[in-house]
């Protein structure tokens, strides 16, 4: 920035550009003796080039998740921020800046602006944002980053012979559980010397196709802005932001339905996210008004993925990609003043959300035996909101808000219904009970085929709130208010309502007390109590399955969904055990045994009904008690304490099933010290105590088998029941399949931290910051399932010992304990040399000791149906140094 | 576009702004209104000079003390005419006091109200009746004027000043699973309006998830198998700020996908029997290894082992997320 006086500086800045950094420091020493004057010092602003080198004591791609420090070695630091223009007591009202921050990392920031200040203003930013997610991932598949994964030609595939010699399992990727004994014909017995062979054939071909991949993903956005004032009143503004993702990401998927495996693959991401905003806006002097346009342009580069089935690699399965999309919307805002303290604010807003992204239709099997229904979704989603809010003060002490909310997602995507195979999986022999029904020849469809039509989820807000705040004594207000909302869901097309709580209607009261009665000691409690009631539908999942609806072959007279209407049943038939006579007519049909409503019978392949009971918490009864309190004292001049509880509890009173009840507690303490203007000193503990209950039924179907295996194994060990008999006749209301959880997140973190500016006679600036973090995650889980007892076998094998269970119920156990405790130590200090230079240094030191067992599940030879990854669980202790030399000029 | 080639043009791009800069700089032209302004001005800096013990006069390396703005304040605009305290200073105070340590602050309203005398639109449409300002926050309690940087203007700076309230967010961010507000790359408000807004939790856009979906378009479909609690919040199921369960998880699977879902295998009880090494125990003995097999939807990404696509799935079969 220029003087009048003196325009040295922006002279220095010109040589400086020309001639570089080192020209500029070898003036530093001529600029700092120009200008001594204390006003000019704080009038004009500093521009500041930073220059240095830092190093990084190990590999860490997690310590580096975000700050592009993941490598070990040496990193570059390069900073700068640049300023000029007019002065300010001159005629020019130019001003501009230029930014650039971590240049040398993956993580650089670089931006400019220029304005005439008053007039219009341009700026353009670059930002790099890397996010690492694992460099422990490893797979089989080569072709990662693209969209075809193609395993090794020398793959074998992984089974374990001695349990099945056909049936893909994983475990077999280990010596340990590959070479396992197994119950052969009720006997344990070691693998045999060719079964021995197969596996360590398998170990020796596929364990060195396991590659390192790594997965991270770089966001590189550049975004451009510019405003301008077209008077007093008007002012235009318009930016446009263009963002490019890459990178590759784990993503889990089915192979197969008929073998039932999971794999987890390298997802190349290649996305392009264009967002626009450009808006006019009026001020007047009792008014304003803005119109406003925002858009979003969402594209996918890769439409799909394709792989190798590991379990025959003569097949591939296909995963659907995020399709393309886009949303514009159009905005309306409007305030006017009907006196300084009345005042009136409304908003509406116009968006639609479009996606025609072409469907993939390479299936495996004749995944599509009818074809589709139409080439892509079409999909069209309008949102419409408005709000409005009142305020006034109609007396001196009382402060009075009204408010309204009207929030619509209308999603109008056209409903089709879809025939399909599940993965990999080939039609069943047994044909569906809806061909005739269909108008199409006998068994063209199978019995395990989904008939399913697409649910567009509409949602419509309604809300309503007024708010009072009253001082009720010099110091202390008193705020009381009340909310009502109503939120209605649905789905336009469906053929039944899709929603579990097609309307929900809550109602808060809310009270507060804010005081500062004694000086320098001031603080609130607050209270909030809201109900929220729901007509809950459990037969809205039948919305998925247009059969339903349709009478279907084999005896049955009326359509599932009319069977569930005259019995007053849900999918999950009666609550009730085996039927003591036999069930006849409709019912023997659709809730044989007492049991659930059979898939084939609405067309699915999975049973999609809940437990009777079961309720989803989001559209659920809740009543819910929020409080609040904090203090804050200034205990002196150089003290100040300060305090915060907030407890909220959320009680879902009538969910027999899912989430129960759901506690938080937030406790903070912090306390601020300053000797001088000089130096600050600040320490914070916090608390953090989340739980939350829930509760299944493990429940299983009713039957009259009285054995495991063969006839004499009937004795059952633990649970509710002492014979096979029982405990099958029960099944479906066993109270010892009952099941709960009890989940907690603790958390704790303690920080310390001081900055002391101008020791060494103003030379030396210091800083630190010492945070520390425990927490710790619980999962405590009542209940068990049965386990058959794996020597109860049929014949031939040998029939129990009398006495023997031939099934144990095996108690719940908690899950083990996982942690993460971080230190995260920062020390800084800035030395000037001069007035123009200084030097800097910076010390980080971070620790990560996790301890978890979902990593566990990850490694070769664990699980038996998902291909391992061998990720590793984060820690680590990086040290940061970083030395830089910082040229500054006016 | 090369990186090369990015970096030349943001080059060129400040060379021209230097270009005007030394241009303006040796035809500084003589302005007197600017003088004037800054003659009102020499009311206050009079006494409030270089000398001062709070360093005021940094204000004009800052947009209000831009005098060539003929709609840039004087120290009188916001702190009012003032004229008891010109002629007592140490007796009476300025009409309007900022500073939110001081025994003499201003009421908040009245803070507030002289900001508002001119920044009405933009950010601050909203800001009547919101929830900062129902609770008497003044715009002094977050922004510092009289400073070349405000630091709730830079994304780097910005979480600290939000934290001196909401401490329980800074802790939150220290968790293993966060955004990068710590690096930061983020900030508060690029998802928050401090000011007000149509948005639950202040939030810059209409809803929970038209503001995710600034960052997270992906997500936004619409899906041909639309998955209905992510149509219907994002926070069904994810915490933002910071979490122990990754991927910023309110609560960990399977368990948290168990309390909608209670149906086929997810009716199954998930505990640390069904771990590796489980607590397969039973009261006759251990059941033989090779019979173990560690339930899938307990271990590693437990749900998300199978149905990955869980924010929506665009494949004609793709409707229970597997596709």
């Amino acid at each position: 920035m220029k003087t009048k006086n003196d325009s040295f500086a922006v002279r220095a800045l010109v040589v400086a550009v020309r001639a570089g950094l080192i020209a500029l420091a070898a003036m530093s020493a001529a600029q700092a003796a120009e200008s001594d004057d204390a006003a000019r010092q704080l009038t004009q602003p500093t521009s500041v080039v930073e220059v240095g080198a830092g190093y990084v004591s190990q590999d860490s791609f997690k310590f580096g998740e975000y700050n592009g420090l993941f490598k070990q070695g040496l990193y570059g630091i390069f900073n700068f921020d640049v300023r000029g223009g007019g002065s300010y007591d001159s005629g020019d009202a130019t001003r501009w800046r230029a930014t650039g921050t971590d240049l040398g990392l993956d993580t650089r920031d670089v931006s400019a602006e220029y304005e005439q200040q008053g007039k219009f203003r341009v700026n353009f930013d670059y930002d790099e944002l890397r996010r690492n997610r694992s460099d422990t991932y490893q797979t089989p598949y080569l072709g990662a980053g693209s969209d075809t994964l193609t395993l090794p030609s020398n793959w074998l595939k992984p089974i374990v012979p001695q349990v099945s010699g056909t049936a893909i399992n994983f475990r077999a990727l280990s010596p340990t559980t590959g070479l396992a004994s197994a119950i052969v014909g009720g006997v344990v017995t070691r693998p045999t010397a060719a079964q021995q062979t197969t596996v360590n054939n398998i170990i020796a071909a596929d364990l060195p196709d396991f590659n390192n991949v790594d997965l991270d993903t770089i966001r590189k956005t550049i975004k451009g802005g510019f405003s301008y004032s077209i008077d007093s009143r008007w002012e235009f503004k318009a930016s446009a932001q263009h963002e490019k993702k890459e990178g590759l990401k784990p993503m889990g998927a089915v192979s197969s339905q008929v073998s039932e495996y999971a794999t987890i693959l390298v997802d190349p991401i290649d996305q392009t996210t264009d967002q626009y905003n450009a808006s006019l806006t009026y001020t007047g002097e009792n008014s304003f008004m803005q119109v406003a346009y925002y858009g979003s342009v969402f594209k996918n580069d890769i439409s799909s993925l394709t792989w190798q089935d590991a379990n025959d690699p003569t097949k591939t399965a296909t995963l659907s990609s995020a399709p393309s999309n886009s949303f514009h919307q159009i905005l309306l805002t409007g305030g006017y003043n009907f006196s300084p303290t009345t005042k009136l604010v409304v908003n509406g807003s116009y968006g639609r959300n479009t996606q025609n992204e072409a469907f993939v239709t390479n299936g495996q099997n004749n995944q599509f035996p009818l074809g589709l229904p139409a080439s892509s979704l079409d999909g069209l989603v309008v949102t419409t909101a408005f709000n409005a809010k009142l305020t006034a003060k109609p007396i001196k002490d009382l402060s009075l808000v009204a408010g309204y909310k009207y929030d619509d997602r209308d999603n109008r995507t056209p409903v089709n219904t879809y025939f399909f195979q599940d993965a990999n999986e080939t039609k069943a022999a047994s044909a569906s009970a809806f061909n005739a029904a269909l108008g199409l020849p006998a068994n063209t469809l199978g019995s395990n085929i989904d008939i399913y039509a697409n649910r567009p989820y509409s949602k419509k807000v309604n809300q309503f709130d007024v708010d009072a705040d009253y001082a009720v004594a010099k110091g202390q207000r008193l705020q009381g208010g009340y909310e009502y909302q109503q939120i209605d869901r649905e789905c336009n097309g469906s053929w039944i309502n899709c929603a579990d709580a097609p309307r929900t209607r809550e109602s808060t009261l809310r009270a507060e007390w804010r005081a500062n009665v004694v000086e320098n000691l001031s603080g609130r409690v607050a209270y909030a109590y809201s109900e929220r009631r729901v007509n809950y539908d459990e037969n809205a999942f039948l919305s998925l399955v247009p059969m339903a609806n349709v009478v279907p072959a084999g005896g049955a007279t009326v359509s599932a969904y009319q069977y569930l209407l005259q019995t007053g049943l849900t999918g999950f038939g009666p609550v009730a055990g085996f039927p003591s006579s036999p069930l006849s007519g409709n019912a023997a049909i659709f809730s044989p045994s007492n049991n659930m409503l059979p898939q084939a019978l609405y067309a699915s392949r999975n049973n999609i009904n809940e437990e009777v009971g079961m309720r989803r918490f989001n559209m659920a009864d809740r009543n819910r008690n929020k409080v609040r309190g904090s203090v804050n004292w200034d205990a002196s001049d150089n003290v100040s304490l300060q305090g915060s509880l907030d407890y909220n509890k959320d009680d879902y009173n009538n969910s027999i099933y899912g989430l129960k009840n759901a506690e938080s507690l937030a406790l903070n303490l912090e306390g601020n010290y300053s000797i001088t203007s000089d130096f600050a000193a600040q320490a914070f503990y916090s608390h953090e105590d989340f739980q939350s209950q829930g509760a299944g039924i493990s429940y299983g179907s009713n039957s009259n088998t009285a054995f495991v295996g063969q006839a004499g194994n009937t004795i059952v060990s633990g649970g509710c029941f002492s014979s096979v008999l029982d405990k099958n006749s029960n099944a479906k209301i066993d109270p010892c399949l009952n099941w709960s959880t009890d989940m907690r997140d603790k958390v704790d973190t303690l920080g310390a931290g001081f900055k002391y500016k101008n020791l060494m006679g103003g030379r030396l600036d210091v800083t630190g910051d010492l945070v520390y973090t425990y927490a710790r995650t619980d999962v405590g889980v009542a209940g068990g399932s049965y386990a058959n007892n794996p020597f109860a076998l049929a014949s031939p094998a040998p029939a129990l010992a009398p006495g023997v269970p031939a099934v144990f119920f095996i108690p719940a156990a908690n899950m083990p304990t996982a942690t993460t405790k971080t230190i995260d130590l920062r020390l800084g200090g800035q030395y000037a040399i001069d007035r123009v230079s200084s030097v800097r240094v910076l010390y980080w030191y971070q620790h990560l000791r996790s301890n978890d067992y979902v990593y566990d599940g990850m490694q070769f030879g664990t699980l038996t149906n998902v291909i391992p990854t061998n990720e590793q669980p984060f820690n680590y202790n990086v040290h940061v140094i970083g030395v830089s030399y910082i040229y500054s000029w006016r | 576009m090369l990186p090369v080639q990015k970096f030349a043009a943001l080059g060129a791009f400040i060379g021209l702004f230097l270009a005007g800069s030394v241009a303006a700089a040796d035809n500084p032209p003589a302005d007197t209104a600017a003088q004037k302004a800054l003659a009102k001005d020499a009311v206050c800096t009079t006494c409030h000079n270089e000398s001062w013990r709070v360093p005021i006069l940094s204000l004009y390396q800052t947009k209000h003390g831009n005098r060539a703005d003929p709609k840039a304040p004087n120290c009188q605009s916001c702190h009012g005419q003032s004229t008891g305290h010109q002629q007592d200073p140490a007796g009476v105070h300025p009409e309007v006091v900022f500073g939110v340590k001081s025994k003499n602050v201003s009421s908040a309203e009245d803070r507030n109200g002289t900001c508002l005398g001119c920044h009405k639109t933009g950010l601050r449409m909203h800001w009547s009746g919101s929830e900062h300002e129902s609770r008497d926050v003044s715009c002094s309690n977050c922004h510092t004027v009289h400073i070349a940087n405000d630091p709730v203007l830079s994304k780097a700076t910005q979480p600290e000043v939000c934290y001196a309230c909401h401490k329980t967010q800074r802790a939150q961010t220290h968790r293993i699973s966060t955004h990068p507000i710590l690096a930061g790359k983020m900030a508060c408000s690029d998802c928050h309006n401090p000011h007000g807004s149509t948005g639950p939790k202040l939030l810059v856009k209409n809803s929970v998830n038209e503001t995710c979906y600034t960052c997270h378009a992906e997500k936004r479909g619409p899906f041909l198998w639309e998955h209905s609690p992510v149509v219907d919040d994002c926070t069904n199921c994810h915490t933002p700020h910071g979490s122990t369960n990754a991927p910023l998880l309110k609560a960990r699977v399977p368990w948290l996908c168990q309390e909608c879902h209670s149906g086929d295998h997810g009716a199954a009880i998930n505990s640390g029997a069904n771990l590796l090494n489980g607590n397969a125990t039973t009261i006759n003995g251990m059941l033989p290894p090779a019979n173990q097999s560690p339930r899938t939807q307990t271990n590693a990404r437990a749900c998300l082992n199978c149905h990955v696509l869980i924010h929506g799935s665009n494949h004609p079969a793709g409707a229970k997320f597997q596709r």
